[in-house]
């Protein structure tokens, strides 16, 4: 069964991120590789990718004659995605074991900040998003 | 350049679109199908992924005695992804106009377009 493990934050969260010192952020780094390797070396890892800064975000909606219409303009609350884990696991709570490792990572002062991971399953074999 | 173009609902948006009538369904998912085909030829398709339904959703916040907290509760007005395409393209503008082209094949929905960030997932 596949999962997919996100990261999700708001723009404030992501400038908090930018200002932490150098030490924490090379800690949070290593410890995310870490984790990914492990993943790896334990034969569930499917995918992982990090996203670029919300303030690089557009909206694009579709025109009357099918342009697309960008918008850079999110509400304060919008939750914006970080980054994603895909696993292949036998069971939710393998899943829900391995985010709460994710969660753990730590952050400012080294100590870890109970990030939330959002867990959900992902469709395979399906016919959802046109595959 | 990768972009990824994220589709985002909320709970009542998801089961507004189960209501759909089947055919309506089918011919949505048909366009969407095109559009990957599209991708693909034109070497542009890197990824697509479709998210089951947002009731399964769990959010973990570390753990208590070895055991994962979980909670399934979340606000109205929270945004579930519901899928994701990943496309590899010379410019965002090509991504935008992707985005426009799903984006009118989903009752206009809006597409999130973001840049991945390829420096950090190759150091991993």
């Amino acid at each position: 069964m596949k999962y997919i493990l996100m990261m999700n934050g708001k723009r404030s969260d992501f400038e908090g991120y930018a200002k932490w010192s150098k030490e924490d952020l090379r800690a949070n780094v290593a410890f995310m590789r870490t984790f990914s390797k492990e993943l790896k070396d334990s034969g569930v890892f499917v995918s992982t990718e990090g996203l670029g800064w919300p303030s690089e975000a557009k909206l694009v909606r579709a025109g009357q004659n099918g342009e697309p219409i960008t918008d850079g303009v999110f509400p304060e609350s919008k939750e914006f995605l970080a980054g994603y884990w895909i696993i292949d696991v036998e069971s939710p709570e393998q899943a829900y074991r391995i985010a709460a490792r994710a969660s753990k990572a730590p952050g400012a002062g080294g100590k870890s900040a109970n990030m939330p991971i959002e867990v959900r399953p992902v469709l395979s074999g399906h016919t959802d998003l046109g595959l | 350049m990768k972009y990824i173009l994220l589709m985002s609902g909320t709970r009542a948006g998801v089961e507004a679109y189960h209501a759909w009538p089947k055919q309506d369904i089918e011919a949505h998912m048909a366009v969407l199908h095109r559009i990957n085909q599209d991708l693909t030829e034109s070497g542009e398709f890197v990824a697509t992924q479709g998210l089951a339904e947002p009731k399964e959703a769990k959010v973990v916040r570390g753990e208590k005695n070895g055991v994962p907290v979980t909670d399934g509760i979340f606000p109205e007005s929270k945004e579930f992804l519901l899928g994701y395409w990943i496309v590899d393209v010379p410019n965002a503008e090509r991504a935008y106009a992707i985005a426009g082209r799903i984006s009118a094949a989903s009752v206009n929905m809006p597409i999130e377009v973001r840049q991945l960030a390829t420096h950090e997932a190759k150091s991993r």
